[in-house]
């Protein structure tokens, strides 16, 4: 697995063990890409701050919080409406966001008067919404406000209000990632076990490491209640300030992106001994695993084999049709960090495509060490991606299309590669069996794009096509197809919604008998 | 007095309205050819500009980070920036000028950016790059002063003075844009064009309305290159259509090279579109042609068909950008429209000197608010709390949540405006963009009567 050296980085040498090749019949001993380092300076970088990996990335998904910066405006400005992190409460969360708007003069003479009149005003101003989070940023945690302080004192001026302090200045760590860390280890500590729920099943979770995008939580609590499982919070995608501050009580930690919050999971393990599971909510066979090793902890594998048996029929056949048309199709699989190595192989081996690089921003050596274990031998690894190299490697590799971020997504596009969106998706959401099929059908439809068929024509010097006057997605995908393929009655294309989640916000779920008195369960 | 120039009444901020300063520089430094920023701070304050921006131009582009980490922060974080800069120049080549633009993390440490410069020039230029043409440029924007809309400011400012140069007299014109979009260069060169006028355009950015070619190029920047950069200086005269987004360049070159200059009024509206054609005019003896009164008649057409029958009394709300925002609301009064609450979005305490926001305070007949440092929960409390009532709102997609939660139309015009196709494409200036503004706004409230079935049946016959 030698190390890849890019062209446009030799004069760099500090990238060399950044970028490695997976080569034939060797293992991840023979080389790792050097990750989580300090950025280097000037390179055009893709990493983002730690303010923005705690109050953008986990923080601002909690629904029934204000969310107040306590900074400068432009922090709390640069990172609002830039996610799809949904909520069934009307999206509070995405609409509204607060800033203390820190001036030079506080600036000089601090800022933790403004701090409080803000709080104040904010509640005021949403007088139903009596939770709150403050962030601190690098201009407020440089000229040192105690924002703890300040906090707490208007908790005891307002008994009905609680407060969560998140210090994360946006220079702490060399990526979002540090503030991934900081924010789960700020909640464990402050707010964990401040709350004591109602336990209303036998089998109670918390949901970890989901974020709600599009729709994703609530895709996957259907499956939970659907066993009767109990969700007592979901950090943070749709979740509830309340409901995370009684996650002690749960009886298993349920982890999705292990990325940003296997840190809240360890914790909850070593503070009060709940287990933590991770799972994939990623492709049917993940998610069957997933849902099969919940139930196996519970001893209801049953109820969960019902659900991947009705889900895999419905929706086994659309999945099925679009592999069909995506097989070998190259794809880059360029995200911020754990979905490197939720999707590589399982796209390989549920959509036909081969990942021929993987790249991640903020990702550590251990989420590069899953990533190159499934993908594609051949395939370039990256940590730590800057613009040049990027371009480098889809001179390089001509990738059919490409999952990164919408930035990114537009220098692809002037190469003429397709993107999908892979931190907000572009018509998710895509985790569930649905969802996967949506996934599925979004890189079909940005890889068998008419129009781009048509970027490649150069009007000046190609022979121009004049016998249609249109091709449909169809007509490319299943030139080449066998017959027996492209007529398979088995298959079919995608026949669900636009809008999959107003179904599933009406659903009522059959109450399963609990056997637990509620007294002990609580 | 009907007209009231207030400043909000709360203190903190609820959905704002500007991100900080460094943003606008950064805008700028995407104008100039060759030419890659370096922000100074956090790795987000450029990550997250980037987005924005590119969101909006639905392009992307180029600016670098020194990336401030930790250490950075507590024992200083000028060699990030020495770094940066040879980095930077050793994988561009073509990079010729290299603003060094600060943030709110490196001015509150004290990192001396113009001392790292002076360094940088001494050192590590003459001794790696002999030869090679570098214009390092720093530029002070910390985030907790002003708004994007003065970092913008500054960073014109800051590269005219940089680079201007007494020369022979070119007989070209500057004409400071201010923060525009490809679509207005595009509409206000058309304007020079046939007026016969050779200008300057700075900072040019029609480039970012850029196409998808067939052999792939992949980078947009702006074409504002060195030269017109030095000729600046020796221009016979200067026209900066926006008073806080190029005012101070404007200044700049008045001062020090002697120029006539006009500042403002930004051209929105066919009576400021005129007012900057009698500017040409003046600067430069150029007569108006015939074929801008036709193109000036066809304007007047449209907006005849419009204003007394549809847009009259309809009441508005109008933030963003303030020359855009006085712009628009003169061009609205002009429309018979009533525009009852502008909101700027910044703290500047100069606002109540406008000669614009003057004359609203002195002629307008109705109750009228405007609102300094204000921001989307002015709008929004307003309509939902305290009784505003409103017919249309114009702003930027930062507002898209404020207009729905009001249920009142909005029409996207301003910077960002990345939740419509291709708005970035149009022009709000000259006499085309009248035509486009006002054509936006009926069709929008034509949309709105018949989904709420408002006398839909109106537009059975027009």
């Amino acid at each position: 697995m030698p190390y890849h050296e890019f062209e446009c980085s030799t004069c760099i040498p500090e990238r060399k063990k950044h970028a490695v090749v997976k080569g034939p019949g060797e293992t991840l001993a023979d080389a790792l890409p050097l990750g989580y380092l300090n950025t280097i300076p000037g390179t055009i970088s893709e990493r983002g701050c730690a303010y923005c990996g705690a109050k953008h990335v986990i923080g601002t998904p909690m629904k029934d919080v204000i969310h107040i910066s306590h900074g400068p405006v432009g922090c709390t400005y640069d990172t609002w409406q830039t996610k799809r992190y949904i909520s069934d409460n009307d999206n509070f969360q995405l609409k509204y966001t607060f800033a203390t708007d820190v001036k030079e003069k506080h600036i000089v003479f601090g800022a933790e008067k403004l701090l409080k009149q803000n709080i104040i005003e904010a509640f005021k101003a949403h007088p139903t919404i009596k939770r709150m989070t403050i962030y601190q940023t690098c201009a407020t945690a440089l000229i040192g406000d105690d924002i703890d302080a300040i906090a707490q004192e208007v908790m005891e001026e307002l008994p009905d209000v609680d407060i969560f302090v998140c210090n994360s200045p946006g220079f702490a760590g060399p990526s979002q990632s540090g503030g991934h860390h900081k924010i789960n280890i700020a909640w464990i500590k402050n707010k964990v076990g401040t709350v004591e729920p109602e336990i209303t099943s036998d089998y109670v979770i918390n949901y970890v490491g989901e974020y709600n995008i599009q729709g994703d939580q609530e895709v996957m609590q259907d499956f939970f209640k659907r066993m009767g499982i109990q969700i007592l919070s979901t950090f943070t995608g749709n979740g509830s300030y309340d409901d995370l501050r009684a996650m002690h009580k749960a009886h298993l930690n349920v982890l999705e992106c292990a990325r940003s919050a296997e840190y809240i999971c360890n914790e909850l393990r070593v503070k009060y001994g709940i287990p933590r599971l991770d799972i994939d909510g990623f492709g049917f066979e993940p998610l069957g695993n997933s849902l099969r090793k919940v139930g196996l902890f519970f001893g209801i594998e049953d109820r969960a084999q019902a659900i991947i048996d009705e889900e895999t029929a419905r929706w086994k056949p659309e999945l099925d049709w679009y592999k069909a048309r995506l097989m070998h199709k190259k794809v880059c699989l360029w995200p911020g960090g754990s979905k490197l190595w939720h999707w590589a192989n399982v796209i390989h081996e549920e959509m036909g495509v081969d990942v021929v690089s993987v790249y991640t921003k903020f990702g550590h050596q251990g989420d590069m060490e899953k990533g190159i274990a499934r993908c594609e031998q051949g395939a370039l690894a990256i940590d730590d991606p800057n613009e040049l190299e990027s371009v480098e490697a889809m001179y390089k590799l001509k990738p059919d299309i490409i999952f990164t971020g919408k930035r990114p997504g537009e220098v692809a596009k002037k190469i003429r590669v397709p993107y999908l969106n892979a931190h907000a998706y572009h018509n998710g959401p895509w985790k569930g069996y649905e969802g996967w099929v949506r996934f599925a059908r979004d890189i079909y439809n940005g890889i068998y794009s008419p129009i781009h068929e048509l970027s490649k024509l150069d009007i000046s010097k190609d022979e121009i096509p004049t016998d249609k006057g249109f091709v449909t997605q169809r007509m490319l995908s299943d030139a080449n197809l066998p017959d027996e393929v492209r007529n398979d009655p088995n298959l079919r294309q995608y026949t669900g919604k636009y809008d999959m989640l107003a179904a599933l916000r009406g659903k009522t779920y059959p109450a399963f008998e609990q056997h637990t008195p509620k007294e002990a369960a609580a | 007095m009907h007209c009231e120039l207030k400043e909000k009444d709360r203190i903190g901020t609820i959905n704002p309205i500007f991100t900080c300063q460094p943003a606008g520089a950064q805008y700028a430094s995407i104008g100039i050819k060759e030419c890659i920023g370096i922000v100074h701070g956090g790795q987000g304050c450029v990550m997250f500009v980037r987005l924005l921006i590119s969101q909006h131009l639905k392009e992307s582009f180029e600016i670098a980070s020194s990336s401030v980490h930790e250490d950075g922060a507590v024992f200083g974080a000028l060699d990030r920036v020495e770094q940066a800069v040879d980095v930077l120049l050793m994988r561009y080549p073509h990079v010729k000028v290299v603003p060094i633009i600060s943030t709110c993390s490196t001015e509150v440490i004290g990192d001396d950016i113009d001392g790292v410069v002076r360094k940088l020039n001494e050192e590590l230029l003459p001794e790696k790059y002999p030869g090679r043409e570098v214009h390092l440029i720093p530029i002070h924007t910390p985030s907790f002063v002003g708004s994007m809309v003065t970092g913008y400011d500054v960073a014109v400012r800051d590269f005219v003075k940089y680079f201007a140069e007494k020369g022979e007299p070119n007989g070209k014109l500057n004409l400071i844009t201010g923060w525009v979009n490809p679509g207005d260069v595009k509409a206000l060169k058309h304007l020079l064009a046939e007026m016969d006028i050779q200008a300057n355009v700075l900072f040019e950015i029609e480039s970012f309305d850029s196409p998808l070619m067939p052999d792939g190029n992949f980078v947009s920047h702006g074409s504002t290159t060195i030269e017109d950069l030095k000729r600046t200086g020796s221009a016979s005269a200067t026209l900066a259509l926006n008073r806080y987004e190029g005012g101070q360049a404007a200044k700049y070159l008045e001062n020090e090279f002697g120029q006539p200059t006009i500042v403002g009024p930004t051209p929105i509206g066919i009576r400021n579109t005129d007012t900057f054609l009698a500017n040409l005019k003046k600067l430069t003896g150029k007569p108006i042609p015939h074929s801008l009164v036709v193109e000036r008649g066809i304007a007047i057409d449209a907006l005849t068909d419009l204003t007394h029958m549809f847009l009259a009394d309809k009441r508005v709300a109008i933030y963003g950008n303030p020359d855009l925002v006085i712009g628009l609301a003169e061009f609205c009064l002009d429309l018979e429209m009533k525009p009852v609450l502008l909101l700027l979005g910044d703290d500047n305490a100069n606002y109540g000197d406008d000669p614009r926001i003057q004359a609203m305070q002195q002629n307008v007949d109705y109750p009228m608010e405007i609102i300094t440092n204000a921001d989307l929960w002015d709008l929004e409390d307003r309509v939902k709390n305290q009784g505003l009532e409103l017919d249309l709102i114009l702003g930027h997609s930062k507002g898209r949540f404020a207009a729905m939660e009001c249920n009142v139309p909005m029409v996207r015009v301003g910077f960002p405006t990345y939740d419509r196709a291709g708005l970035y494409r149009y022009p709000v200036v000259g006499y085309e963009g009248a035509t486009w503004l006002a054509e936006q706004m009926a069709n929008t409230l034509f949309t709105d009567m018949e989904y709420k079935k408002n006398k839909e049946w109106v537009l059975n016959v027009w």
